[in-house]
């Protein structure tokens, strides 16, 4: 490794009008995530710059560049530990950390540009940052290698560390610059098919290439089809066998994540429950597609559907609306902050890439952790979950905000279950003219054979490799660092605003994202459309030279988009990459001749017929048992009115139900300046909204709703009530806001633990049945509510082994909902307005507090001993969408002062929820609610999770108008908004529950409060 | 006349779009500009008549927000905008705009326009970046063009690196003599005028900036920056308590700003 010749160092002129707020984060990280107190953390930027620069450059780039004059101290080529001046006192200790060669570094990057701006005509400059943390005041007991773990990730870091001794020498932490090391490109391998199964196998383990013997046998056959062979000779391919390039172009494109295997396999069904023995030829194309297909044959607004990188509805005569979510719940695991960084942008690239280009306008991000306070072991290999946490949540925030798209929604789900695979889920919204100016319709992409391959964005490396077929694996202790990445929100915000630009330009033909497989899947899946496409890697700009072939061809380095252009447009689209300072490189053309071809210059590298790519892969045959799992019933215990408050007041702080305001609200959720029900809402700003609702068009009042449900608790029961339970939930958070309930659509997202039958998985058949019944859920109830699934995603491997030990993910679907809304002005938000308005709970309550989270709170508090048994809820979809239509109208007529969910631990819940928005109390008579359901007791009437119930106010002199709009609905008044600070309930006459709100309120934001404010 | 407005783009500039919304709500005409347009000469400054720089995260904050971006218009665009403050045009920078100005030294600026920096803005005391709902007091003596006759809105601050803060505090207490200092974070539970210097608690200060310092003017009150975004809330409905509140629906808070900007050009020019 060389050594920089010269380098940089910053920090902050600490005092006490100016802290050093880098440092105090990290001393209240430690202590909050690993209870390490530490007196005092400072915390410094290192810049090592190789190349030819003279003295008087470096000492210009310190003030003019790397360090601001006004607020910091920087020195050039010593330390500044050094200096007297800066540090008066010998730290105890000093850690730096800074990438691994290869690594995206952001901050090197945009140094590196800050540099040319300075000097135009210097070349060979390369720059690295690394940041210095100094310790003062470590208690004796601190390891300080444990504490350097605590603030890097060996995957993708490295560590140097000053101990106190080596502080008191003045021997400074000095790590390399992270050059790359040189590669040498490989050539070309043929890998020979003709051995035996177990050689087969061997061959696709090793190679990372997750197909399984019958594929891999469908693979050897290809090569043993005459006339194949005698058209592979004719282009001077091995005859007989593959390429490694054929190869590992053939295991991204049928890599469970870009073919999903599972949802086209024939499954057979059986019921041990019903006696049903069926096969299902398919549950995407029988529970999804169909369904979707037989609304589309009703409705004109569904434009683009499941073929392409999302989901398009026209939201009216000008404009269309497009979602897509995807999860990165593997590279997320093993680096959290990066993993889901490319989460986010990533998702923002299947927008981009839909039909000629959409603008990415809102995220929607939902994770799924192990509960953040968890103290038990903890299997080598993984992260804490606070850590997955805290990083998951700083990469979404640094690539939402730093591309300027608001995160206008989510959610946080914890269960144990998920320490093994935390679920990211990163959604987004874009939007799009109608049409073009040169009258195409821009959710229709128009290829021709000829048109001019481009890739756009950033360049190909080693980053990235075998990230899709890595994802269709489960997580072990040999997982690749090199399927993580760290996105580059910068370079991918130029290509979006070049690329828009171009799309109004009339100048794309066609356009689809690199992410999962990189070129091989884009490229490989635009060909489709043409009839193929010949591709020359030798002109793939590359971060650094000796990549070989099938790396470049399959490589996922972020940030980059392919882009078909006709050959007369080149020109212009190359000189709007010139403005943008954005690289835009031919890489080959699109052609019919029924072949995926990649070439290295001269030389041919893989023939693939399309259809072969395409539709070779054979369909996965699979058994799926259902029986109805036994739970022990919930043991309730003796509770007065006071101890019902207490009990409130703890399901409050499960981290659920806990406020997450401190983690919501470092997402820029307002860019754009479209967004109308906002994350936060109530008078203090902190009350919970339900749906949020953009005004995307600047001074329009035409708004967007958008959704998510999300319940993975009730699986455990089952997964049809799972399933039925998160798109109700996304629905009633949309009728919350007032959704236009005639123009929604939605998006499954599953993520499941492994459902094939197998020595790993021995349990495979009943988490299959779980997979079918979920789809059977999505079928029904979409059917029932009118809205389709224009898109979805599913991620089937979420199990992880280590030390031997496997921790599956409850079965997980994420249904998102946008829906239209007729004038945002009308929009409903959830706190309750003014004292004295009247509070009515809409829909019927039952005995439904089977997987609740009362029940598991109790199961917790009881080690067990309580179980989570009981009727989950179930779904009436007539009742609940008539119910939604009237409320809806309701709130056209501007007759709801508030609207909020009933969900998670209940109606009690609720109430408190609208209360926070209102600094208020409510005193609340539930004696009606009874009359829906006899078994109903008041644990069910105040924590069950019955769906279809909306908690709303209104003012008083609306309430006959209201109650009237109502008839035929269970609308049950319950009582009124008091100004005090207690919440009292009432039943037949006798208090059952009674709490402080101010104690509520403390209980509800002192869970997840991540740090300092 | 109906003035044109230069809205600067690219290099992770994210706010483009509603601040050209925002300047044609006003009267104006807006067009998004490629600082890489200006830099070569494609068009000419010249010809606009109010440059916004807006927010976003210009080459992702990385080494100070709106420093890059900031030497590449001291580097690139050094004359041109020289040229166009001197001539009397309005400047405004919002959130990293004003980042912007402030690195590249237009902002608090002095008389010769020397593009030296005077004053920054730190990280937040909280650590992080936060995107929340403020109110501002406008300084009533002060001459800053953009500002004439506001008493208080309510914008959204949206910014980890928003603390005004300075190396020289007679600097501070000359740009408060000259009227420079001209929005400031205040209670809003207090009676306007309340504007004070003592800095208030976390959150009705998001950032603990120094005297509560929100935004500033150079001295001749034509340029002008600020952290919040009086964008953002143009219209009524994007407002954070708008469903609290008995409203005709409308105009926003902040959409006066930008009225006085384009008021001041048709009278002026």
């Amino acid at each position: 490794m060389a050594t920089p010749e010269n380098f940089v160092e910053v920090t902050i002129k600490e005092d006490t009008q100016l802290p050093d707020s880098r440092g105090k984060a990290i001393k209240e990280m430690l202590l909050m995530d690993h209870q390490i107190n530490i007196g005092h953390v400072r915390v410094s930027l290192k810049y090592d710059i190789t190349g030819d620069l003279s003295k008087s450059q470096l000492n210009k780039s310190v003030y003019e560049l790397f360090a601001d004059p006004i607020i910091e101290f920087a020195t050039a080529n010593s330390f500044l530990l050094d200096s007297r001046e800066i540090f008066p006192q010998s730290p105890d200790l000093v850690i730096q950390v800074g990438f691994k060669p290869g690594v995206t570094d952001n901050a090197a990057h945009a140094a590196l540009d800050g540099f040319n701006t300075l000097f135009p005509t210097l070349n060979g400059i390369d720059i690295s940052c690394s940041k210095t943390y100094m310790f003062w005041g470590i208690s004796s007991g601190v390891d300080p290698n444990d504490l350097a773990e605590k603030l890097y990730n060996p995957m993708i870091e490295r560590v140097s560390i000053s101990n106190k001794d080596m502080c008191l020498n003045r021997h400074w932490p000095k790590l390399d610059f992270p050059q790359r090391p040189t590669l040498v490109q490989q050539p070309s391998q043929t890998v020979n098919l003709e051995v035996t199964d177990e050689e087969l196998i061997k061959i696709s383990e090793k190679g990372l290439l997750a197909l399984n013997l019958k594929e891999m046998k469908t693979i050897q056959e290809n090569y043993r089809d005459p006339q194949v062979r005698s058209a592979r000779k004719a282009l001077g391919l091995p005859e007989n066998a593959p390429t490694d390039a054929e190869l590992e172009c053939l295991a991204q494109t049928w890599s469970e994540h870009c073919s999903h295997k599972i949802f086209a396999a024939k499954i057979h069904h059986v019921d041990h429950e019903t006696g049903e023995d069926v096969y299902i030829d398919s549950l995407f194309k029988t529970y999804i597609m169909k369904p979707t297909l037989d609304i589309q044959s009703k409705v004109d607004w569904l434009l683009s559907i499941f073929h392409d990188n999302s989901g398009v509805i026209a939201w009216n005569d000008s404009w269309s609306l497009c979602i897509k979510a995807e999860t990165h719940n593997s590279p997320s695991a093993l680096d959290p902050y990066g993993g889901a960084m490319t989460g986010i942008v990533g998702v923002n690239r299947d927008i981009l890439g839909t039909g000629l280009g959409a603008r990415p306008i809102a995220n929607t991000d939902v994770f799924c952790f192990g509960p953040p306070d968890y103290s038990g072991r903890l299997p080598e290999g993984l992260f804490h979950p606070s850590r997955v946490f805290r990083g998951v949540h700083a990469g979404v925030r640094a690539g939402g905000n730093e591309s300027g798209i608001p995160t206008i929604n989510g959610a946080i789900v914890f269960d144990e279950r998920y320490l093994g695979k935390p679920l990211v889920y990163c959604g987004t919204i874009g939007i799009m003219p109608r049409r073009l100016s040169d009258g195409r319709q821009s959710h229709s992409k128009t290829p021709q054979p000829g048109n001019i391959i481009y890739m756009v964005g950033g360049r190909v490396g080693s980053d990235g490799i075998h990230g899709a077929t890595f994802s269709s694996l489960e997580l072990t202790e040999d997982s690749p660092s090199s399927a993580v990445q760290i996105g580059d929100p910068i370079t991918q915000k130029k290509m979006i605003d070049m690329i828009l630009e171009a799309r109004d330009l009339g100048l794309i033909q066609v356009i689809t994202d690199n992410g999962a497989g990189g070129l091989s899947s884009s490229v490989g899946e635009l060909a489709e459309l043409t009839g193929g496409a010949d591709l020359d890697l030798s002109a793939v700009p590359l971060k650094q030279p000796g990549l070989s072939k099938w790396e470049i061809l399959v490589s996922e380095s972020q940030e980059r988009m392919t882009v078909g252009i006709n050959s007369e447009d080149c020109e212009e689209f190359e000189k709007l990459a010139i403005l943008h300072e954005v690289e835009a490189t031919p890489v080959g053309k699109f052609t019919d001749s029924g072949a995926f071809v990649v070439r290295y210059g001269n030389e041919t590298v893989a023939h693939l017929p399309i259809s072969f790519l395409h539709d070779g892969c054979p369909q996965l045959q699979l058994e799926s048992e259902w029986q109805t799992p036994h739970h022990n019933p919930i043991l309730f215990p003796e509770a007065d009115a006071i101890e019902m408050g207490q009990i409130l007041s703890r399901l409050m702080a499960r981290p659920n139900v806990a406020s997450k305001e401190w983690w919501v609200r470092s997402y820029d959720h307002e860019v754009i300046a479209q967004s109308v029900i906002k994350p936060f809402c109530g008078i203090n700003y902190d009350a919970p909204g339900d749906a949020a609702v953009i005004a995307p068009i600047q001074g329009n009042t035409q708004g967007a709703v958008i959704s998510n449900g999300i319940v993975p608790r009730y699986s455990d029961i089952d997964s049809y009530a799972m399933a039925a339970a998160s798109i109700d939930e996304a629905l009633r958070n949309a009728v919350c806001v007032g959704v236009d309930l005639d123009l929604i659509a939605g998006l499954d997202n599953f993520c499941w633990p492994d459902p094939v039958e197998s020595v790993k998985t021995p349990d495979g058949r009943y988490k299959l049945a779980q997979l079918v019944r979920a789809n059977r859920a999505l079928d029904e109830v979409c059917r029932a509510y009118n809205l389709p699934c224009i898109s979805g995603k599913d991620s089937m491997k979420n199990d992880a082994t280590l030390d031997g030990e496997k921790i599956s993910v409850p079965p997980t679907l994420l249904f998102s909902l946008i829906g239209n809304h007729s004038d945002v002005r009308k929009a409903v938000s959830s706190d309750f307005k003014e004292v004295g308005d009247m509070i009515y709970l809409v829909g019927e309550t039952h005995q439904e507090l089977g997987a609740s989270e009362l029940a598991f709170m109790f199961r917790d508090e009881s080690k067990g001993r309580s179980g989570i048994g009981g009727q989950v809820p179930q779904i009436d979809t007539s009742r609940n969408l008539s119910l939604y239509r009237s409320l809806t109208k309701a709130m056209s007529n501007e007759l709801i002062s508030s609207a909020h969910d009933c969900s998670d631990a209940g109606l009690a819940a609720a109430v408190a929820e609208c209360c926070f928005g209102c600094n208020s109390g409510a005193d609340l008579d539930i004696s009606d609610l009874f009359n829906s359901d006899i078994k109903l007791d008041n644990w069910g009437a105040l924590f069950g999770e019955s769906l279809g119930r909306i908690l709303v106010s209104i003012k008083p002199e609306n309430s006959q108008i209201f109650e009237k709009l109502m008839e035929g609905h269970e609308c049950n008044y319950l009582g009124t908004v008091k100004s005090d600070d207690n919440i009292r309930i009432t039943s037949s006459k006798k208090m059952v529950l009674s709490a402080s709100m101010s104690e509520l309120r403390d209980s509800w934001k002192g869970t997840l409060n991540g740090g300092r404010d | 006349m109906i003035p044109k407005v230069a809205v600067l783009s690219g290099f992770g500039i994210n706010c483009e779009m509603e601040t050209i919304a925002v300047f044609e709500m006003a009267g104006a005409k807006a067009d998004k500009i490629h600082v890489n347009k200006l830099v070569s000469r494609d068009i000419n400054l010249e010809d606009y008549d109010i440059m916004a720089v807006p927010g976003g995260f210009s080459f992702g904050d990385h080494l100070g927000s709106g420093r890059l971006m900031g030497n590449r218009l001291r580097f690139g665009l050094r004359e041109q905008v020289r040229n166009f403050v001197k001539s009397g045009k309005p400047v405004i920078g919002i959130c990293n705009g004003f980042q912007v100005l402030v690195k590249m030294g237009l902002l608090p600026g002095d008389d010769d326009i020397s593009f030296t920096q005077t004053a920054s803005l730190a990280l937040n005391d909280s650590g992080h970046y936060e995107n929340r709902w403020v109110t501002l007091e406008f300084n009533s003596k002060s001459h800053c063009i953009w500002t004439k006759g506001m008493t208080r809105i309510r914008v959204p601050v949206r910014h980890g690196e928003g603390k005004f803060v300075t190396t020289d505090k007679k600097l501070l207490d000359a740009w408060s003599e000259a009227g420079q200092l001209v929005v400031k974070y205040v209670d809003p539970s207090s009676k306007y005028p309340s504007s004070s210097d003592k800095v208030l608690p976390y959150p009705i200060s998001p950032n603990q900036s120094w005297r509560n310092i929100a935004g500033v003017c150079d001295p001749s009150g034509l340029v002008f920056g600020l952290m919040p975004h009086p964008e953002a809330n143009h219209s009524t409905w994007l407002g954070a308590t708008w469903t609290r509140e008995n409203i005709e629906h409308g105009e926003g808070e902040g959409l006066q700003i930008f009225k006085n900007a384009v008021n001041y050009v048709t009278e002026n020019f």
